[in-house]
């Protein structure tokens, strides 16, 4: 017998036989354990990215990332668990959308949606695909703003928190997690949603700079990650530089803390081919490409990875095949002029389509 | 090169229209695409006083280049303040925000979107598509909503696959008693013209028309039966020449989100 009770409703709609599968997201006990028993002591966390997704994504996990869509997003990481084999992760797509890459790999089985896509390149074929052949079970939809708010009541310390999104939707008929109530304070009816705390079992966040301990510091928006960090059992910093304690203790910004931190990993081009903020711009043909051509079918999408995660070692192996230095060179300057900190640029490139592929990734 | 004399294409009107939607000084939720040519074009022109803001938490950026993410950093450019994505949702439910605009893959007679699938079963759609995003939000939370899309039978429907967002749910009282907030969609804006709701029924309206644009014609472009306003329907005001040039040399230069896509 479960101890929770979940929207029956949705249990049903989504077909859900056993719903042992939904308790990780929610279990606050075994969170809080997991917190209270991970090393608290100020040590040094690093290692190397093989390592510490191999020691802390464990085959099962219900996972969650940094960033927004292609933005300080962690995919060096991605590429890594693809590389290593991972099995039957839940992934939470909020708002990032590159888990659908893991269930095409077979990574992942299980997705929490609240978007998936690619923005203004276009809806994600791969996911569409791979959902009609039921190679991924949807275990709950959401909004943007109701997984971040389920997110953010963990870092707060609550058990949930109310909410006047996603009333009334279809969504609700689809999350097992959400109930409407009628607001406890209010004499006239006021139904609102319980949002319940969510507790990923790993968060990985990939920051510009953090130290050995796993400070570490965000530059430009931080999303969901404040609250991933501080919720999820295990914590994977990946980032652009290690710099001294002393440093972090002079940076003006966003921290997240080093105890919930448990590895600390220097990953240059972690983000790639995403953009960086104060790093690196993204790689446009390299999306292009992906949903333009890889996403397409299954066999060129197996072609796509070969290439560009299988084939490759590692990130810096990933920068070569993008154009090595120059990419570098033409992608600092064009975030830096994306962000205002450099002369007005030049944006316009040369696309991929499918009948012309300069070879250009910048 | 493009045809910088072409009569207005109609992602050019939608973003025209849209544009003159926003009133000067105001806060302007806007996504990616249409609403951003459109927040834009209006701060360019008759709104340069209008303040940004982005989901994913920038507040107020210095407008730039044509952004492809709501994370990207022209959304956040030299802004003073950018916001976790919990707080930025916030500022709608907190009324700070005057005006928001939603795309939908369908929108049906009570302003209802559907940005989840085609067809109706979750599990095993025609397509699936993006799923709400911010949607859902910022039609639950918002006072002034405007929805903007290409009309067609198959996106203007009776009623919607999946009810992503909500704009008048079943009409009359029905959104009030889910417990929702704001005053639900205002406008619904397409190449035909533009749609408000009937105050009781909540039901979808003729509001105007594009040049060319008849009742009977648009009815065709609809998937249901569409209301008439009182007296003779007004004409959606064309985008002025000046306007135009403004939109293919400064907004978007490159056609990216105002080319209309070739089958």
């Amino acid at each position: 017998m479960s101890k929770y009770q979940y929207n029956q409703e949705a249990v049903e709609n989504l077909k859900i036989e056993d719903t042992s599968i939904l308790d990780r997201l929610v279990d606050f006990d075994s969170a809080r354990e997991a917190h209270r028993k991970k090393e608290h002591a100020k040590v040094d966390k690093r290692m190397s990215l093989k390592e510490a997704i191999a020691t802390f994504v464990s085959d099962g996990d219900c996972m969650t990332d940094s960033g927004f869509a292609y933005v300080r997003t962690p995919h060096q990481a991605y590429w890594e668990i693809m590389r290593q084999g991972k099995k039957n992760l839940q992934c939470i797509a909020a708002p990032n959308t590159n888990h659908s890459f893991l269930i095409f790999n077979g990574n992942c089985d299980y997705s929490h949606n609240s978007y998936v896509g690619v923005e203004m390149r276009g809806i994600d074929r791969n996911y569409d695909r791979m959902l009609r052949a039921g190679k991924v079970k949807i275990l709950s939809e959401w909004s943007h703003g109701g997984v971040a708010l389920g997110l953010k009541a963990a870092q707060l310390g609550t058990p949930g928190v109310f909410s006047k999104q996603m009333l009334g939707s279809d969504i609700m008929k689809y999350n097992p997690y959400l109930k409407v109530v009628q607001n406890p304070m209010r004499s006239d009816p006021d139904p609102v949603v319980f949002i319940p705390a969510l507790y990923p079992d790993v968060s990985i966040i990939h920051c510009q700079v953090a130290d050995k301990y796993g400070n570490a510091y965000i530059y430009g928006p931080t999303v969901n990650d404040v609250a991933t960090a501080a919720a999820a059992r295990k914590l994977i910093i990946t980032a652009e530089e290690i710099v001294p304690e002393a440093d972090m203790r002079n940076r003006k910004g966003t921290i997240i803390p080093f105890f919930y931190a448990d590895a600390v990993v220097e990953l240059p081009f972690g983000a790639v081919p995403g953009n960086m903020p104060g790093y690196y711009y993204w790689s446009r043909q390299w999306w292009e490409k992906l949903i333009r051509f890889g996403c397409a079918s299954d066999e060129n999408l197996k072609v796509f990875f070969d290439e560009w995660v299988h084939g490759v070692k590692d990130q810096f192996d990933f920068v070569e095949k993008l154009g090595g230095a120059k990419w570098i060179a033409e992608s600092r300057i064009q975030t830096k002029a994306a962000e205002g900190d450099h002369e007005d640029i030049d944006f316009s490139y040369e696309e991929y389509t499918r009948t012309h592929d300069s070879g250009l990734y910048y | 090169m493009k045809d910088l004399s072409a009569p207005a294409n109609p992602l050019e009107m939608l973003a025209y229209i849209l544009a003159q939607q926003i009133h000067d000084h105001q806060i302007v939720y806007i996504g990616t695409g249409i609403p951003m040519i459109a927040g834009i074009l209006a701060h360019k022109t008759h709104a340069p006083n209008i303040t940004m803001v982005y989901e994913s938490g920038g507040q107020d950026p210095l407008p730039k280049d044509l952004p492809w993410s709501v994370g990207c950093p022209f959304t956040w450019r030299k802004a003073p303040a950018v916001m976790e994505m919990s707080y930025s949702f916030a500022q709608c439910y907190n009324g700070y925000v005057d005006i928001a605009f939603l795309g939908f893959a369908q929108v049906d007679m009570y302003g209802n979107v559907n940005t989840h699938q085609i067809g109706k079963d979750l599990l095993h759609p025609k397509v699936r598509m993006t799923g709400s995003g911010g949607n859902n939000d910022l039609a639950s939370l918002s006072d002034n909503l405007v929805l903007v899309g290409v009309q067609t039978p198959d996106k203007f429907v009776e009623r919607v696959d999946f009810m992503t967002s909500v704009g008048y749910l079943t009409g009359g009282n029905s959104r009030k008693e889910a417990g929702l907030i704001g005053n639900g969609p205002t406008v619904v804006i397409s190449q035909c013209g533009e749609f408000d709701f009937e105050p009781v029924t909540k039901r979808m309206r003729v509001k105007s028309l594009a040049p060319g644009w008849t009742f009977d014609f648009t009815q065709q472009f609809t998937g249901f039966e569409l209301l008439k306003p009182e007296g003779e329907i007004p004409q959606t005001p064309m985008i002025p020449d000046d306007m135009l040039k403004l939109l293919r040399t400064e907004v978007d230069p490159r056609g990216v989100f105002t080319t209309m896509p070739t089958a």
